[in-house]
């Protein structure tokens, strides 16, 4: 059916939605009731003895016998790395930061396009971002090295990804939990500039080759800040361990004993997530979209979903290090004690992405050589200082350990 | 004794190494170092040593390599080395006889037979403890040369200036 006009795009749009529909529960249902279970010994999952495959397919008559399945597989490593406090879970957040970013910024210069897009405020246009992306064709610039270009975003997206594992949404929602998860989360972050270096030099165009060399000599100036201000706090919770330097700030977080590296590791982490005022890398009057020039179609889209499930895994490494993590009234009835636990630790990372949003659309760009500067010159003293402080606080044990 | 993990991080060295060496392309070259490097850091997780894994990523991937990387990228000469055969044959056979014969005199004593679990040192507390108690003078030398080496650059850049 040749499409001609607007009509019968929908048209061929409706139908396509109405082949799917019929047709994913056919095959879904066996997939989730049949493969999954024969997995379930690939991906390490015990099921104890009372449910068997009979019980499974009796699970496709009566929907209601799958819970039982289902909590058993909401206690593996799989649900964990692949749903909750991984990747979906972290995807999801990541597309309503988009949202919540583009509104915020909407009303902050009074645009129309976010405001009143889709029926109720705006809510359809990150999905209208989403079909555009995928309806649009992916162009390689003739002379790109093709090998590193298509790497280059789901090496991002590991990359983004592999922060999320350490980063404990509750005592319990954690999916690795290691004894020097702070130096690991810096040894993942260490992989961004080389990212964003080899795709501006991948795609072998003027535009994103400046801005590889830009996060590069960003990474120079922030990167050593960043390290000594988290610091401090490893030395007040005496471990590198992200739950148990949670677990000490039970009583009072971080952000009263240490506003400093606080603030500095708040700036330091603005660079590394190179968010305005330190976009110099992908400096959108200069450079087009810096690094990402290139990248077009579905490439884009999952690069940016990269960039913004970073955003809330590092929002979220703030959150643990300074704000107490899941600490927090008991809003729920005190059986739910986990779920108010993940409320809370959802809520405040919001927060932190939103005071991480509002300079977007105030503050202009800092310069490059000034930047440089300030991370050598103020935000490096000011780590300093903060360490000492961190020390003469533990000596007179205002903290408890 | 063939544990896979083992194999694959020690084929992932070697290749990034050879890689690292034989690239054609400077970039890929120094990505494969990276990669090479990376694997040394799993091969530190397998003894149970994840901090100095996570060192080793920090600084050799996110620091050395990007250096490397920022270099070529500033440098950008693409023919300035020509790499000769006759040069590689004895380097691998050096090399070789280098590896064989350290591995022999390993091999020699007894340390592969020890199982070595009375040594494990995992936490990190009980690094620190170690290396402010009983091996103070390395931590004293190590700062020095630090110190030295920041005074020294100090002055190199003092010097270009004028």
């Amino acid at each position: 059916m040749p499409i001609e006009n607007f009509e019968d795009f929908i048209k061929r749009v409706l139908e396509i939605v109405f082949w799917v529909l019929v047709f994913s529960p056919l095959v879904i249902f066996p997939l989730i009731f049949i493969v999954l279970p024969s997995m379930m010994g690939l991906i390490g999952i015990m099921i104890p003895g009372p449910i068997g495959v009979n019980d499974i397919l009796a699970a496709l008559a009566d929907p209601l016998k799958s819970i039982p399945i289902m909590t058993e597989f909401m206690k593996t490593d799989f649900f964990k790395i692949a749903v909750f406090p991984g990747f979906t879970w972290a995807a999801l957040i990541a597309t309503g930061a988009i949202l919540i970013e583009r509104k915020l910024l909407a009303k902050m210069q009074l645009r129309v396009g976010p405001l009143y897009a889709g029926k109720f405020e705006g809510v359809l246009q990150p999905i209208a971002d989403l079909l555009k992306l995928i309806a649009k064709e992916i162009i390689i610039p003739r002379r790109a090295d093709k090998l590193a270009f298509w790497c280059i975003p789901f090496a991002a997206m590991a990359v983004g990804g592999a922060l999320l594992a350490i980063v404990p949404v509750s005592k319990q929602w954690v999916v690795t939990n290691l004894d020097v998860g702070l130096v690991v989360a810096f040894a993942i972050m260490s992989f961004f500039p080389i990212i964003a270096l080899v795709a501006g030099w991948a795609s072998n165009s003027k535009y994103p080759f400046l801005g590889g060399l830009r996060a590069l000599h960003q990474m120079v100036s922030y990167e050593i800040p960043l390290l000594l201000s988290a610091l401090g706090v490893a030395v007040l919770a005496g471990s590198l361990n992200l739950v148990k330097i949670v677990e000490t700030q039970s009583s009072i977080p971080f952000l009263l004993v240490q506003p400093l590296g606080a603030i500095v590791f708040f700036i330091a982490l603005m660079a590394e997530l190179e968010r305005i005022p330190f976009d110099l890398p992908e400096a959108e009057p200069e450079l087009v979209a810096g690094w990402m020039t290139e990248m077009s179609g579905m490439l884009f889209g999952v690069t940016q979903l990269a960039v913004y499930v970073k955003f809330y895994a590092l929002a979220g490494l703030f959150t643990t290090l300074y704000l107490g993590g899941w600490y927090g009234p008991q809003i729920l009835p005190p059986e739910m004690a986990e779920a108010n636990a993940v409320i809370w630790f959802t809520v405040k990372t919001l927060a932190v992405m939103v005071l991480m949003m509002v300079p977007r659309g105030t503050m202009t760009r800092i310069r490059i050589d000034l930047m440089l500067k300030a991370g050598w010159g103020r935000l490096l003293f000011l780590a300093f200082v903060n360490i000492f402080i961190a020390i003469v606080v533990v000596q007179l044990g205002i903290v408890p350990r | 004794m063939a544990d896979p993990a083992f194999i694959a991080l020690s084929v992932i060295t070697v290749i990034g190494a050879i890689l690292a060496l034989e690239a054609k392309e400077l970039i890929y070259g120094a990505l494969a170092l990276g990669l090479s490097l990376s694997g040394m850091a799993g091969l530190f997780i397998l003894l149970d040593a994840p901090f100095p894994a996570a060192f080793q990523i920090t600084v050799y991937v996110g620091a050395v390599v990007v250096l490397i990387l920022f270099t070529i990228m500033l440098v950008r000469r693409e023919k300035w080395m020509q790499i000769g055969e006759k040069v590689a044959i004895p380097g691998v056979a050096g090399a070789l006889a280098i590896v064989l014969g350290f591995g022999f005199l390993a091999y020699q004593s007894g340390f592969i037979n020890s199982t070595g679990k009375e040594n494990v040192v995992s936490s990190i507390s009980v690094i620190g403890d170690q290396i402010l108690s009983a091996y103070w003078p390395v931590l004293l030398v190590l700062a020095l040369v630090l110190t030295a080496s920041i005074v020294g650059a100090l002055t190199l850049s003092k010097v270009e200036k004028e």
